[in-house]
């Protein structure tokens, strides 16, 4: 290495006397070593300093979910970086963009994918000059699979104890009387996706009737819990002993008589007399019907190898009702949760046939195979109800596979707007007209609509 | 709003966790996450809270969504005590704040589950035997109390709960089961749904040890 001449005279004429070129270089190379040293800490302290400020801003970044638009925003400051971007954001499907005139940048996009992610935030600090390594600081978020992708529906094995279809639906036609178009009923159950994902069977049960001689009809529908092993069994037999029962008491002529002129008196009078009287028949008939599906539940218990009857655990909302010249009689009963009700557009008028029975925490409810339903009896008079109503637009009987979804809350089921909502959501897609025995299988599809967290059993009974 | 499904995760971090053990707690957390996160029910109803226990006890994560759920760096100090008693203090104020119970005008949360993993004994152990009743009136559908290693001891945590379990070794491998099975009770909790408030728990892998 040829030594610039210039600067060997300098050196020569200050402080180095007679050195030869080779302690020049060796001097210069010792004095640059010991400078960059010194340059290369500084630089890399303040490096330091800023990575550790830019570590500990605020900035993260939300999950995303499959299909959905992502977006999330955030700027570092000025005085620390001088350029950066997002490194490996292409993979979730994103696209940084940095605007240079707030420094902000914007994260945003359509993931593809889920699963957990890791990207970098890369930045070229404040008096970074080429040659120097970038900084960097690491996420990671996770993008979530669409919910709605992971359902599956896994058929019930038809050879299990107790086995009963996925789905079912009904429809009972009532013939015109004198002209005059009268109500049917329109009922479907269908199994709920958080028991298809698991190839379950459906718990839940209904059973319509009308009796052509007598004019009464009879709905009855029944939750059997999730978590009971035999529950499907328990809704059936339930709906089934109960029908089965109101049945016989419609079949006793004098009985019908009887009881279909204290409620004539009863309505002309209104009198205390004729109330308790009818009462009693109401325990006779509804009462009396819940009774015989605990009975006949606690049957089929022992009869299974003496199981508990708390494996058959069902809800029952059961109720009878005919039409006379001054309006409608209803009778009925109920226990667990779900909704039963009488609404009437025209008027604005809902009357709900009793209250849900719910707990402190989700899914805490009351059974009708809890003994205590029956023996604590002021409470067991508090489930039965009857009185006499104007004509209607329809009395529905739902299971909480229903009523969660569209109420969310026991207070919105005494809300008349939120029926408004739920016929009419149900009107969009039923075609709710006279003797329409097609309504019963698009009230089935309409029974699987979309209610995030909501994928209970669901059955609805309608009279219209 | 549909309900929500708490769970609360109480996590030793006292000093013997420092190292593999907790690297391997925090891998098998992940895992339970994104095993979580391929079903839909617990995509849909989820929500995790983290509670950190030695000396000091924090709420490293409050009850959060699975969906949104990213979990924060976990530190452990050199050495020190363990808290148990104090977490289940800060757990129980936890749950009165964070879960909901039905009233006519709010939908309530399904019962929450606890799951407590220690590898060692309450060192402040008069508060631990105290706080066990307060514990048992927060309505848990179920404890799941985990001793991890060979030191961690059992005896306490029986009065805790009756599901009390082992882990011999305390690498990832055996963390990662442990927390699969943990994922694998979540969902069951999902869908006990009614008529039962004791969830029966899916059996445990062979990394984990029943304790009678």
């Amino acid at each position: 290495m040829e030594l610039n001449k210039e600067i060997k005279d300098l050196l020569s004429n200050n402080i180095l006397i007679n050195c030869s070129d080779e302690e020049v270089i060796d001097f210069l190379t010792w004095r640059i070593k010991k400078d960059w040293q010194e340059y290369d800490k500084e630089r890399m302290d303040k490096a330091v300093v800023i990575k550790n400020k830019i570590d500990a801003l605020p900035i993260s970044f939300p999950n995303g979910t499959v299909g959905k638009e992502y977006h999330a925003s955030f700027s570092l400051p000025d005085d620390l970086v001088e350029d950066y971007w997002l490194e490996d954001v292409e993979a979730i499907g994103l696209k940084d963009e940095v605007n240079p005139t707030d420094n902000s940048c914007n994260l945003s996009g359509v993931p593809t994918e889920a699963g957990s992610y890791t990207f970098r935030l890369c930045y070229k600090y404040k008096g970074w000059v080429r040659g120097m390594a970038n900084l960097e600081r690491k996420f990671t978020i996770a993008i979530n699979p669409d919910p709605k992708t992971l359902w599956k529906n896994i058929p019930t094995p038809t050879d299990i104890e107790y086995y009963q279809p996925d789905s079912e639906c009904g429809y009972v036609k009532v013939e015109s009387k004198n002209g005059q178009p009268q109500k049917d009923i329109v009922v479907a159950s269908q199994r709920g996706r958080s028991h298809a994902h698991e190839g379950n069977p459906r718990d839940d049960h209904y059973r319509v009737e009308y009796l052509e001689q007598s004019g009464w009809y009879i709905m009855a529908v029944a939750d059997g819990a999730g978590s009971a092993k035999y529950s499907r069994k328990g809704s059936s037999l339930a709906c089934d002993a109960a029908v089965d029962h109101c049945k016989q008491f419609f079949a006793d002529e004098k009985k019908v008589k009887d009881f279909e002129e204290y409620i004539t008196v009863y309505n002309a009078e209104g009198n205390d007399e004729y109330k308790k009287l009818l009462g009693d028949y109401i325990y006779q008939l509804v009462g009396n019907a819940a009774f015989k599906g605990y009975k006949a539940i606690e049957t089929e218990a022992k009869s299974h190898e003496n199981v508990p009857m708390k494996l058959y655990s069902t809800t029952l909302l059961l109720s009878v009702c005919k039409k006379f010249d001054f309006g409608w009689f209803v009778g009925s009963f109920w226990v667990g949760d779900g909704a039963m009700c009488i609404y009437d557009k025209e008027r604005q008028y809902i009357k709900l046939l009793g209250t849900p029975d719910g707990g402190e925490f989700a899914g805490q409810t009351r059974f009708l195979t809890m003994p205590e339903i029956f023996t604590d009896q002021a409470s067991f008079y508090g489930r039965l109800r009857f009185s006499i109503e104007q004509d209607f637009t329809a009395l529905m009987l739902m299971t909480d596979g229903v009523s969660d979804p569209m109420f969310e809350t026991d207070a919105n089921l005494n809300k008349v707007e939120m029926w408004d909502a739920l016929y009419e959501n149900i009107s969009k897609e039923v075609e709710l007209s006279d003797d329409n025995a097609e309504s019963q299988y698009q009230l089935l599809k309409w029974l699987d609509f979309w209610s995030q967290g909501n994928h209970d059993d669901r059955t609805i009974a309608i009279l219209y | 709003m549909s309900r929500r499904l708490p769970v609360y995760i109480l996590i030793d971090t006292s000093g013997s966790m420092k190292g593999e053990p907790i690297e391997s707690v925090k891998v098998g957390i992940e895992a339970m996450l994104s095993s979580l996160r391929s079903e839909p029910y617990a995509l849909e109803s989820v929500n995790i809270s983290i509670i950190t226990y030695d000396r000091e006890v924090k709420v490293l994560m409050p009850l959060t969504p699975l969906e949104d759920f990213q979990l924060p760096t976990i530190v452990v100090p050199e050495s020190g005590p363990t808290h148990t008693g104090a977490a289940l203090e800060l757990l129980c104020k936890q749950v009165d704040s964070e879960v909901r119970l039905s009233t006519p005008e709010r939908k309530g949360d399904w019962m929450p589950l606890l799951f407590l993993l220690t590898d060692g004994k309450p060192s402040d152990i008069q508060v631990y035997n105290q706080v066990i009743s307060e514990v048992k009136k927060r309505h848990f559908a179920t404890i799941v109390a985990c001793a991890a290693g060979m030191h961690a001891k059992t005896d306490p945590l029986k009065q805790l709960t009756d599901q009390v379990f082992t882990l011999d070794t305390m690498d990832s491998a055996s963390f990662r089961k442990f927390f699969q099975w943990v994922s694998n009770t979540i969902e069951i909790g999902n869908k006990s749904i009614g008529a039962t408030n004791d969830i029966e728990l899916p059996p445990p892998p062979d990394e984990v040890n029943v304790i009678v």
